[in-house]
């Protein structure tokens, strides 16, 4: 373990790494908060401080949120129990597949949905629900799953020979021992099914809001912006709340000794069947509306074609108003280096900051803040703070860069902090006695170990990046459309070679997130298995 | 106000000549047009005017119209650009609010026609262009049912008509909000009444006009089943001018004369300006007979100039809307906000 008198030797930089994040959070988190707060202000007396109707879009929202939620544990939780619990053929496969839809851009998702059930269902609130479950599954399947794999079984055998039927032995036992990673997912998908954009635009077709979605309505529709503000600020304390509140209901459960899992065959033959139903379940589930997606940016006027992949290509494409699809790939491209660069440095020293002692190892925390404030709040409120004069970052195109790298250091954090305070800190130690300068002796210690995981962080946020929807929306410039706002655009104008073009665009952008996860996971289980535990 | 806002452009003017270093020219350098995405003029309106001017005109586009106007109203003072054309009665009142236009009046405003001479929000605006908001037919639709087309408001409300008409939602488009104004400006305070009555009556509500005419209209392509939807009173000669060869001898919808609303889109040179009399210039342009003849095939609007000969295919398809509905911009922006959240409760969205 990490720590100890290692410390001792560290390098003098390491306690003064958290400047950097601390600036860095200082400028783009606080003081767009800031920004956001003295427009609240402006508006006192000139209108209504909480806009009309926003009571009402809060209630809907959260009525539609408990809707994902519940879904959204209804299907992923016997993903769990077979995925985590269970040893068949193609299970790694099944863990793989189970995690797709989360790492998908949701604009993606939403286009693929709409592939999938076609003209026939109207969009509402039905279709948002649905892909809020289909994005959500793996976090319910991974939070649940790591506790289900921990559960002991021989509370369910002694309840079933005291008599208990197999349901009750379930619903007394297995699940109140579940009860606290149930908390923290559902807490996870109601936050972010309630704080949801991309495919409420796109399937809510109007009438199922969101405030997120009221945000930016008041800023670009009804040009409210003590209004928009107001309604972020509303929402930056609901998703707090629930957050918190489902982070204590968590904590609740006494902490048990981690035990090692194993993995069990089904035993009867109706357990098998049904691991067998539940696994091709989830191959059907995810991949439908992936291939729906890929059939659609293949098919024109009736007939299978290359054109609409072609058409991302050329420069015209008869979409000249908006830009070139491939243009809009290149600015997206552009912004993701430059996040992940901006982020890897942010959240890595933010981790490194963790290893040195005294009251500076909570950047580390800090950092972590982002995560509850959402796209708009972090679009509008770096908007309001750096969007316009005397200080206007827009013409230099690195605000939809800055705003991304904060919502990725939070990740990047994630990362970094466990696998640094698990590696072997008398290697630094051995260093120093045998006369290496601080600075080398913490490269031989820790460089290994930083090159991996910096890597596997940088792709990360590359890839929250490439699929980020909400803060760009707010900041990129309309000449410079990302790939998920070109998506967005060409999706309202009209005719077949529109939604093909932007079918095929997120085919694109479906590949590259797909490799860029799969980068990480290979980097992550590259990794010493010392650095594998998190305290 | 007045005499703020003329003060300091006076004093920008004056910097922005003195920067100019004393040359003979009034206008020149780089001029920059903020305007919205759907902005399309003949190129060689925009070379002639550079060749002219000797000004370089960047025609920088932010959006749709409403994304545009809150960068306008965000940079408020200190513009990205010159002057600003795009902005409509609907969205005008809060950016005039916040102090985005220094005053000017072009000379060329008195060629405009007689009702949009005056519309200048106290000199900070000019008329550009106007189009109107109505309901379109499919009129093979009623030729084969037997059933004359709808030509009131009050039609629309009628079980004749009933299941018949697709409507934009008022807070994702703007058609849409054109519409609902449309019933504000006819009903008074009994508007939420109408619409509960058109509920009853089995309007359909799309959430943008893409869907409402290209999906649940008749003869959007998208095999719709709703004959009635609300549109332009220029969407029938947009059919013929977009349809592929061989052309069509006349477009297969038609237009609902009652109940439009007339939108009306304004230029202002922008407080603040770096290159005021380029914009001035730019401004005097679009008033110009050359541009204004130039709006209805470019952007499908109607000149606001008088006199302006139109297009073939408007003159027989398009026909002027005698007495467009219209609310006063002020009122629009005070009382939209609580229009949509009414409009929401009535229609259960």
């Amino acid at each position: 373990m990490g720590g100890g008198d290692g410390s001792l030797s560290l390098p003098r930089w390491v306690g003064w790494a958290w400047l950097v994040p601390g600036a860095f959070l200082l400028a783009f988190l606080a003081y767009p908060l800031v920004a956001l707060g003295a427009r609240i202000l402006d508006g006192l007396g000139q209108s209504a401080l909480v806009p009309v109707g926003t009571g009402q879009v809060a209630a809907l929202a959260a009525a539609q949120a408990l809707a994902s939620t519940a879904l959204a544990l209804a299907v992923g939780l016997p993903m769990a129990n077979v995925v985590s619990r269970y040893r068949f053929r193609g299970r790694a496969l099944a863990q793989a597949l189970v995690t797709i839809p989360f790492v998908l851009p949701t604009v993606v998702v939403a286009l693929a949905f709409r592939s999938l059930v076609g003209p026939g269902i109207p969009q509402g609130l039905f279709l948002v629900v649905v892909a809020h479950a289909y994005v959500n599954l793996a976090v319910v399947a991974r939070i649940v799953g790591a506790q289900w794999a921990q559960h002991d079984d021989r509370h369910e055998a002694v309840a079933r020979t005291l008599g208990a039927i197999r349901w009750t032995a379930f619903r007394t036992v297995t699940l109140p021992a579940l009860v606290p990673s149930i908390a923290a997912s559902a807490a996870v998908v109601f936050v972010f099914s309630f704080s949801s954009l991309g495919i409420v635009l796109l399937l809510g077709g109007g009438s199922t809001r969101t405030l997120e979605s009221q945000v930016l309505r008041q800023t670009s529709v009804l040009l409210d912006f003590p209004g928009a503000a107001a309604t972020a600020a509303i929402q930056l304390v609901v998703v707090s709340a629930i957050l918190l509140g489902g982070a204590a209901l968590s904590r609740r459960s006494p902490r048990r000794v981690m035990r090692p899992i194993r993995l069990r065959r089904p035993t009867s033959r109706s357990g098998t069947i049904g691991v067998r139903v539940t696994s091709a379940g989830i191959a059907v589930l995810v991949l439908a509306p992936v291939l729906a997606l890929a059939v659609d940016s293949l098919r024109s006027r009736g007939s299978w074609s290359l054109a609409w992949w072609q058409a991302i290509g050329s420069v015209d494409a008869g979409t000249t108003r908006i830009g070139s699809p491939l243009s809009a790939l290149g600015t997206s491209i552009s912004y993701a280096l430059i996040t992940a660069a901006i982020a890897a440095v942010v959240g890595g020293l933010a981790a490194v900051a963790v290893l040195g002692r005294g009251p500076t190892r909570w950047i580390a925390l800090v950092a972590v803040v982002p995560l509850g404030v959402s796209a708009a709040t972090v679009g509008l409120g770096t908007l309001l703070a750096y969007g316009r004069p005397p200080l206007d970052l827009r013409a230099t195109g690195l605000l939809v860069p800055l705003a991304h790298a904060l919502v990725a250091v939070p990740l990047v954090v994630a990362v970094v902090a466990p696998a640094l305070r698990g590696t072997d800190d008398r290697r630094l130690a051995v260093a120093a006695c045998l006369g290496a300068r601080p600075t080398r002796a913490f490269l031989t210690a820790y460089g290994p170990v930083l090159r991996i995981v910096m890597l596997a962080s940088a792709a990360l946020a590359g890839a929250v990046s490439l699929g980020e929807f909400g803060a760009a929306s707010f900041l990129a410039r309309a000449t410079n459309p990302t790939v998920p706002l070109q998506i967005v655009r060409l999706l309202g104008r009209p005719g077949e070679e529109s939604y093909g073009v932007a079918a095929a665009l997120a085919m694109v952008l479906v590949a590259i997130t797909l490799v860029l996860v799969l980068l990480v996971d290979r980097l992550g289980t590259s990794r010493q298995p010392a650095a594998v535990g998190t305290p | 106000m007045g005499v703020k806002a003329l003060l300091a452009a006076g004093i920008a003017t004056a910097a922005a000549l003195s920067a100019c270093g004393g040359t003979a020219e009034s206008a020149s350098g780089t001029v920059r047009l903020l305007t919205h995405e759907s902005f399309v003029l003949s190129q060689s309106l925009i070379d002639d005017f550079q060749a002219r001017t000797g000004l370089v005109l960047e025609v920088v586009t932010a959006g749709d119209a409403g994304s545009m106007v809150a960068g306008a109203i965000l940079a408020a003072g200190a513009p990205t650009a010159d002057v600003l054309f795009g902005v409509d009665n609907t969205l005008r009142s809060r950016a005039v609010g916040a102090g985005v236009f220094a005053p000017y009046a072009s000379s060329a405003a008195d060629a405009l026609r007689p009702e949009l001479r005056d519309d200048t929000a106290g000199g900070l605006l000019t008329p550009v262009d106007f189009g109107d908001v109505c309901v379109n037919i499919d009129d093979g639709f009623f030729a084969s049912a037997g059933l004359a087309p709808p030509s009131t408001l009050e039609d629309l409300a009628s079980p004749e008509y009933r299941d018949l008409l697709v409507v934009e939602d008022p807070g994702t488009s703007s058609p849409g909000l054109a519409f609902l104004l449309s019933t504000v400006a006819r009903y008074g305070d009994q508007w939420p009444d109408y619409w509960r009555r058109l509920a009853a009556n089995g309007v359909t509500v799309a959430g943008s006009w893409t869907d409402a005419y290209m999906g649940d209209f008749t003869k959007g392509g998208g095999g719709g089943d709703r004959p009635l939807v609300v549109s332009y009173a220029t969407s029938p000669p947009a059919e013929i001018v977009y349809a592929s060869d061989p052309k069509p001898e006349r477009p297969s919808t038609s237009v609902m004369p009652d109940g439009c609303y007339r939108q009306v889109e304004y230029a202002g040179v922008l407080a603040g300006a770096s290159n005021p009399a380029g914009a001035q210039a730019v401004l005097d342009w679009l008033l110009s007979p050359e541009v204004q003849a130039d709006l209805p095939l470019s952007m499908f609007v109607l000149p606001a100039r008088d006199g302006v000969a139109l297009p073939d295919v408007f003159t027989r398809f398009a026909p002027a809307i005698a007495n467009p509905l219209q609310i006063a911009a002020d009122e629009v922006a005070a009382g939209v906000p609580d229009w949509l959240a009414e409009w929401g409760a009535v229609m259960g969205r």
